[in-house]
């Protein structure tokens, strides 16, 4: 009796088990082609692997993504991945996001999952079913775990430190959606920006002192990107000098003594969203001294142009080197 | 110069018996030093003989100039100066507020708080900065009106037939304080931009800088203060409990209201400048007690002063520990005030003091 | 009977008072003359304490009036009815930080204006008071660390610095050791004579009554029962009455006073 209870048990564990260990990539015989997307499709043929061979990527946690076949229901919990996700062509597969992915305008027909205040929703997501999660540097590796833990597919993907940083994330979604040659094009054209942009900048020699205000909650002591951070390498690209890389820290707090002592040339209004305006930071005690404040040279600023490290990074290279070098833009 | 003669009026039997027989000169003198080295001291450093040359020279009969950049002007009179004022300010308005309700409810565990001022002012603010496109400046508005308004209703619940008893007025205010303080606490959860700036508040950090909120807010501290300092003798005679108080010729009802309006007004305008800021109210009198008594005529001036001592002191670390970043004052006091209340309490058990 | 023929100083005409509903005072009438003490004696609940509140204007009267030197007091303030009538209270725990003479001092608060600075008449009359009552020795000693006899000689003090006609003594005695009790007894009734006072005292220890008041007034359940000396009063049917307690009297064979002892 004991034995056949136990055989019977040793079976049930193999029945579940042997599955799993069955390879992957036993394909599904469909036949829809690799690259396939609404949206903004390639005219080119496509010239990848067909669906016979697993799709596999390494995400900046060092785990193995493989997918049997491009993702079809991605759900994306950081804006900087939703951006890149419709900058390759897939954003139609979007079928979650989280509250701060905004942009561009189709994103926001996907269900809002929530400012992941309090934690990622798993229920929900599990609800959705996707087949791939993308998440970025925000979140802690224990909330990716728990994540994979339910068998859920997560890619998490780390803020890049420079545009070779970003061109490599983009391929990577690319390679996960299977949209690689509208990754190739839009690397292309953004590179080619960046190179004009050079060179445009190569004969300037005065580097100005930028102040880039990210949060004036307490008006006497702004926060502002240290160095390190991917604005103060746009920065210094665009040939500026970052007030923040001169204190410690990757989001800094500095106090108005500090900022009349540094004397910045420039003034980027990172929080203008939040109703700061020049003529408000004009009217701050003791700023009316400082160089920015008396020349005027006080710029409203998109923040997430900047601090959404999607294919936008460029768009504010541009605008950061349009406001420091006008000169070099016959504006 | 007789150095012996000189080191006898130094020593330290001599200082201690100073301390004692003349509180106001002592307390006057620290908050002289208090002062300047809050003016000294900030995030950049400036030599004191050039920060006293400038200072010397905003006045109309000095005229120093010096080797030093423009900025250093500008940071001693347009942030460093007014910002001590308004820290120095405050810390008196808390330390008089604390003392008088400390004598009003005969309870040494009593803080300007107690009925709900700083609960209203925190709703009032965070009101202000929910609403979109409403100037920064509207915030200490804001914040002075809810706490008056608080303390309206508060006082106008407590209220039996003319009279206000002392414990429905703080059940009253314990519970709108709550109140409050729930209905802060939802504002900042469903807007979840303005944290940071109620969060900054809440904790004891200004919302303004500069002399032009200041110069607003001078009449109101000035009444205030002027007013918690003449309500001292009332306050002795409200030691012996209201009846005996009555019996001796109070008009207590209208001394209670007294109090109450000029501690409300005072801690009002404290918290709508600087946010809540702890510990002062509650420690600083009791400090003042052990050291010189109880008499409400001279405790009321003295912890006054010492409000002005204490939080400018602490304001000085609160800027200066995490340079370039800047600690909110109030967990500075809540972090040295809990310690120091414990010793009071210490001490407490060898002598009378209450 | 009487010395002098003029009007009793204080006047209680009819008095009446409530605590919400239950009648506490039912038309009490009595008169105090100059330097008399009238000894108010019941059992607990009677409206001794009661009594006194409303004369010192605690409590609000009902309906009645209570004249002192012939003026109605009811319509005074705080500070002019504290000029006409001090109250003595019994030692509590209250102000103990403060010292003899700040206590004192605060005797004169109905003279000395909102900011309380005390002239030099204020000075003096406190010091007298506190002389006169034998706490002058103690004048810089904290309240809450002196003996409860000294404290109740204190409040005493204070109350003679208010410089009233009339005083009233809310069981001065209650808590105190038998010395104290007799020294503060004796010095009442000297000052009462030096001072010329008329004296309200509420007590409930029947022979210190008798052996202190001129007259005795009985108050039972809000009401007044008996008035007359101590021996028309103490008399074995009115404490039965009003305290159900069996006594007996007699006369004290030396000093010839009313003295009262339970029956087993």
């Amino acid at each position: 009796m004991k034995k056949s209870l136990v055989m019977l048990n040793v079976l049930f564990v193999l029945m579940i088990t042997l599955p799993a260990c069955a390879p992957a990539a036993n394909p599904e015989p469909t036949n829809s082609p690799v690259v396939a997307t609404v949206g903004i499709p390639p005219t080119a043929a496509p010239t990848e692997e067909m669906s016979q061979t697993p799709i596999m990527a390494a995400d900046d946690l060092g785990a193995e993504i493989i997918l049997a076949e491009p993702a079809q229901k991605i759900i994306s919990i950081s804006p900087s991945l939703t951006e890149i996700l419709f900058s390759v062509g897939a954003g139609d597969r979007l079928i979650g996001r989280d509250s701060n992915s905004t942009y561009p305008q189709e994103a926001v027909s996907a269900v809002d999952l929530g400012g992941m205040w309090e934690g990622i929703p798993v229920e929900d997501i599990l609800a959705l079913e996707p087949d791939l999660i993308l998440a970025g540097e925000i979140y802690a590796e224990e909330a990716i775990q728990e994540l994979r833990d339910l068998g859920l597919v997560v890619y998490w993907q780390k803020n890049p430190a420079d545009f070779e940083g970003l061109y490599g994330n983009i391929r990577d979604i690319a390679i996960l959606t299977g949209t690689e040659d509208t990754a190739a094009e839009l690397i292309n054209s953004l590179t080619d920006r960046v190179s004009e942009l050079d060179e445009k900048l190569a004969s300037v020699e005065v580097i100005p002192v930028v102040f880039y205000e990210l949060d004036a909650s307490d008006p006497a002591n702004p926060y502002t990107p240290g160095g390190g951070t991917f604005i103060s390498f746009i920065i210094s690209r665009a040939k500026g000098l970052n007030l923040g890389d001169r204190l410690t820290g990757e989001w800094v707090q500095v106090s108005s003594e500090e900022l009349l002592a540094q004397n910045p040339d420039i003034i980027l209004l990172a929080d203008a969203l939040y109703g700061i305006t020049p003529e408000i930071v004009a009217e701050r005690a003791g700023w009316s001294e400082i160089k920015a404040v008396a020349d005027g040279e006080i710029y409203p600023f998109d923040p997430f142009i900047l601090s959404v490290p999607g294919p936008r990074l460029v768009d504010g290279f541009e605008r950061v080197a349009e406001i420091m070098h006008p000169e070099v833009f016959n504006k | 110069m007789d150095l012996s003669g000189l080191q006898k009026l130094c020593t330290q039997k001599c200082l201690i018996n100073n301390m004692k027989t003349r509180p106001f000169l002592m307390i006057s003198l620290l908050l002289g030093f208090s002062l300047l080295l809050s003016i000294a001291l900030g995030a950049v450093t400036i030599p004191p003989g050039n920060a006293l040359k400038i200072l010397l020279s905003s006045l109309p009969w000095f005229e120093f100039s010096g080797d030093w950049p423009a900025y250093f002007e500008t940071i001693l009179l347009d942030l460093r100066l007014p910002h001590t004022i308004l820290v120095a300010l405050t810390g008196m308005a808390l330390a008089g507020s604390g003392a008088s309700f400390q004598g009003l409810f005969r309870n040494p565990l009593a803080d300007p708080y107690l009925i709900g001022v700083a609960s209203g002012a925190g709703l009032g603010a965070i009101i202000v900065m929910s609403i979109p496109q409403v100037g920064r400046y509207l915030i200490p508005f804001g914040a002075f009106l809810g706490g008056l308004g608080t303390i309206a209703v508060v006082y106008r619940l407590a209220k039996v037939g003319r009279m206000v008893p002392l414990t429905t007025l703080i059940l009253a205010g314990v519970a709108i304080g709550s109140f409050a303080s729930a209905l802060t606490s939802f504002l900042m959860l469903i807007s979840d931009e303005m944290i940071l700036q109620a969060m900054n508040f809440l904790l004891g950090g200004s919302t303004v800088t500069g002399w032009e909120p200041l110069v607003i807010a001078l009449p109101y501290f000035s009444a205030g203060l002027t007013l918690l300092v003449l309500g001292g003798h009332s306050l002795n005679v409200l030691q012996f409990g209201e009846e005996q108080a009555q019996q001796l010729g109070l008009h207590v009802e209208r001394v209670k209201l007294f109090i109450i309006i000029s501690a409300s007004l005072t801690t009002a305008a404290a918290v709508s400048f600087s946010g809540v800021i702890g510990f002062v109210g509650l420690v600083v009198p009791h400090i003042i007690r052990l050291l010189w008594g109880s008499d409400y005529k001279k405790l009321i001036p003295l912890s006054v002063l010492g409000g002005g001592v204490i939080l400018l002191l602490s304001d000085i670390l609160a800027r200066t520990i995490m340079a370039p970043g800047y600690l909110p004052v109030g967990i500075v006091t809540s972090l040295i005030g809990a310690p120091f209340f414990l010793w009071i309490l210490r001490r407490a058990k060898k002598e009378v003091f209450w | 009977m009487k010395k002098n023929g003029n009007p009793p100083v204080l006047q209680i005409r009819s008095l009446s008072a409530n605590y919400g509903d239950v009648k506490a005072l039912k038309g009490i009438s009595l008169d105090v003359k100059q330097g008399e003490i009238v000894g108010l004696i019941g059992p607990n609940g009677a409206g001794k304490s009661t009594l006194i509140k409303v004369l010192s204007g605690v409590l609000k009267a009902s309906s009645g009036e209570v004249l002192i030197n012939q003026k109605e007091v009811n319509s005074y303030s705080p500070s002019q009815r504290a000029r006409t009538l001090a109250v003595v209270p019994q030692a509590r725990q209250l102000g103990g930080a403060f010292t003899v003479e700040q206590a004192v001092l605060l005797g004169r608060t109905a003279y000395l204006g909102f900011l309380g600075k005390p002239a030099k008449e204020d000075l003096r009359k406190a010091a007298w008071a506190m002389e006169q009552t034998e706490v002058d020795s103690l004048a810089d000693r904290k309240l809450a660390e002196i003996s409860g006899g000294e404290q109740q000689r204190v409040l005493l003090a204070r109350a003679l610095a208010q410089d009233a006609p009339v005083l009233l003594l809310d069981e001065p005695t209650n808590h105190l050791d038998l010395r104290y009790q007799v020294h503060l007894l004796k010095l009442v009734k000297r000052l009462v004579k030096q001072e010329r006072l008329s004296v309200l005292m509420a007590m409930h220890d029947l022979n210190q009554v008798s052996g202190t008041a001129d007259r005795v007034v009985l108050l039972a359940n809000g009401e007044l029962k008996a008035v007359g000396s101590p021996e028309e009063v103490l008399t074995p049917f009115n404490i039965l009455q009003a305290y159900q307690a069996e006594i007996e009297t007699f006369t004290h064979p030396k000093t010839n006073k009313h003295i009262i002892f339970p029956v087993e």
